[in-house]
């Protein structure tokens, strides 16, 4: 059976049609309604003029018709691009432009961050009431006949996801069918998700690691309770009252569950029916896997690590969370992690080497762009013909073969489940007429991966108040760009010949005005060397 | 307007940046005013400026999302206050 998102729904939806899939706040539905919703917003893309292999935007809220318009496309032989919420004007255009959008699908809430590009590319509302201005998705079905036509093969385009880059360019990772429906098997696989598992999805759709979880719910057949995260009461509630069996979260999310300001007491709530959580995008702090624990006696915690070129690298067995708390685990199934030196070869124990993964999650590469693809995507003589992640970061493998991170290959600044790029904050810094430079860095911060720090000179040689010059920031950056910690210089340093600024040391400088040691600011950890 | 209301939204306008008026009756979650960080920092806010201390029970979305429902939670709060003292 070739391997595909389509197919799984066409095979769960013949298999238990009146199973209910995804459950919101608003409706419900299931398996059988979702395949024939999902097959009658294809036909109306059709009919709108998608064709085959076209780039569609998604832009939405999360909602059943959110995940319609995903379905919808990859049906109608389309390829998604998701939208993050609230970008600048400047990324969504490179993201429209770049990907050569034939059309974005939006809803009400989001309309505002997109409806400035409606002569660049076709804008179509996928949620809400129809209006005289855009072709309406829920309306169309009504009066459209669910066909099939799905026919790409599995390694076809099937979705872009793009995410923040060094350059402060949002890159596009291209991601094939297959990569999508081997990313349900193995998550699935290893987490032990099955049929009559009760999702809570807080995560957004616009990442891969929220995606996954509609995907291993159609594979399952299981299903799927969404929820916005705002106050952990409400989602305690919707826990309790639904008898949720799973919850996939990351380190930001567990820190606003139990955030001690909201004096949330989880006792109240009967949460008996939990199996797992489990945890990507940052580690996970002692504090965290606790506060977890306590919450929920009887669900096992997943630690789980992963690289946006490879969706998913490694996970850590439950078992193994209070004797290595701060490894990454081991490979996920049908994948291999290796540790190379700059030979390519492989690392003896402890030795810190670059993390190279190989095997069924490695996507298909950087979207129209060669360059970067074949830095990161290459072969190795071991593996004749096969493209393997060659990511770039740090890592090193114990004598038990469990793996640890230690640093990352760019400077991206990993907040609150956010990439953010130090060039794009600094941009934006720079334009306060009082600043001269800004040199924006990761501070380590276990509550939300990294707190985004930034240190800055000013023409009048004074610091401006932090209050001030966060106002100013917030009307061009979105929330979790702006620095939570910032620090004014008189001078910065630069490097001896071309005047450029001496980063390093600029980061440096101020760890010591902080009072943080390196090891603090750094994302590494201690690591023994051989 | 009355006071409540309006020292309320001039906060969320100050920590969101958000330039036009503030509708009382509108979900400032659904309309992407408010986010799950700030709407927390506005519940903060609320305690400290009105001298009321919210259950973990009323730390809800639909006492907090809407400033008319916030208001009226406050003044609740008040009221209790009153008649225990």
């Amino acid at each position: 059976m070739p391997a595909s998102i389509p197919r799984y729904l066409t095979e769960t939806a013949q298999a238990m049609p009146d199973k209910v899939a995804i459950v919101s706040s608003a409706r419900s539905i299931t398996f059988g309604e979702l395949y024939n919703e999902a097959l009658a917003t294809a036909e109306c893309l059709r009919g709108l003029g998608i064709a085959p292999g076209d780039r569609v935007g998604v832009c939405m809220e999360k909602s059943i018709d959110q995940v319609l318009g995903l379905l919808g496309i990859l049906f109608a032989n389309g390829v998604v691009v998701p939208i993050l919420p609230r970008l600048k004007q400047p990324n969504v255009e490179h993201i429209v432009q770049n990907s050569g959008m034939s059309a974005m699908i939006t809803d009400a809430e989001r309309l505002g961050e997109v409806a400035g590009f409606a002569d660049v590319t076709r804008l179509i509302t996928g949620h809400g009431e129809i209006s005289n201005d855009w072709p309406n998705l829920p309306y169309l079905r009504r009066f459209t006949q669910p066909r099939p036509f799905f026919d790409r093969i599995c390694n076809d385009d099937a979705a872009i996801i793009y995410s923040s880059g060094s350059t402060g360019r949002p890159k596009g990772i291209l991601i094939a069918h297959r990569n999508l429906a081997e990313g349900a098997d193995i998550v699935s696989e290893y987490l032990g998700t099955r049929e009559d598992d009760r999702i809570a999805c807080v995560i957004s759709f616009n990442f891969d690691y929220g995606m996954n979880q509609i995907w291993q719910t159609i594979r399952k057949g299981c299903t799927l309770y969404l929820h916005e995260l705002a106050l952990p009461n409400d989602l305690f509630a919707m826990m309790s009252k639904e008898r949720i069996t799973a919850l996939p979260v990351m380190p930001v999310i567990i820190t606003k569950m139990f955030d001690r300001r909201l004096k949330v007491s989880t006792s109240a709530f009967d949460f008996s029916a939990m199996r797992y959580v489990c945890s990507t995008g940052g580690r996970l702090s002692a504090e965290m896997i606790a506060d977890l624990r306590g919450a929920f006696p009887t669900a096992r915690v997943f630690s789980m690590f992963g690289l946006t070129e490879a969706f998913r690298s490694t996970y850590l067995d439950p078992d193994k969370l209070d004797t290595h708390p701060t490894s990454v685990g081991k490979a996920i199934p049908d994948c291999q992690v290796m540790v190379l030196d700059e030979h390519g070869e492989e690392c003896a124990p402890n030795v810190v080497g670059e993390l190279v993964h190989r095997g069924a999650t490695v996507n298909k590469g950087y979207w129209r762009d060669p360059g970067n693809t074949a830095k990161v995507f290459r072969t190795h003589p071991r593996f004749p013909g096969e493209t393997l992640v060659f990511s770039g970061d740090k890592v090193y493998r114990d004598d038990e073969g469990y793996l640890y991170f230690v640093a990352r290959a760019d400077d991206m600044i990993k907040t609150k489940g956010f990439r953010v790029s130090p060039t794009e904050v600094e941009s934006e810094v720079v334009r306060h007429p009082d600043i001269i430079d800004a040199v924006a860095f990761a501070v380590m911060n276990i509550a939300v991966g990294e707190d985004v720090a930034c240190a800055y000179t000013t023409v009048s040689g004074k610091p401006l108040p932090e209050t001030v010059l966060r106002q100013f920031l917030k009307t061009s950056l979105p929330n979790h760009m702006v620095p939570a910690i910032l620090v004014h210089f008189d001078s910065f340093p630069i490097t001896g010949n071309a005047g450029k600024l001496d980063r390093s040391a600029i980061k440096q400088a101020a760890f010591e005005r902080l009072g943080i040691t390196a090891e603090a600011g750094a994302t590494s950890a201690p690591v023994a060397r051989s | 307007m009355n006071n409540e209301l309006q020292l309320l939204s001039d906060y969320v306008r100050k920590e969101t940046s958000h330039s036009g008026e503030i509708d009382a009756d509108e979900d400032l979650l659904a309309s992407g005013i408010l986010d799950s960080f700030n709407i927390v920092s506005l519940a903060l806010f609320a305690q400290e400026q009105f001298g009321v201390e919210f259950e973990a029970e009323e730390l809800v979305r639909e006492n907090l999302a809407k400033l008319s429902n916030l208001v009226a939670l406050i003044r609740r709060k008040r009221a209790e206050g009153a008649s225990r003292s």
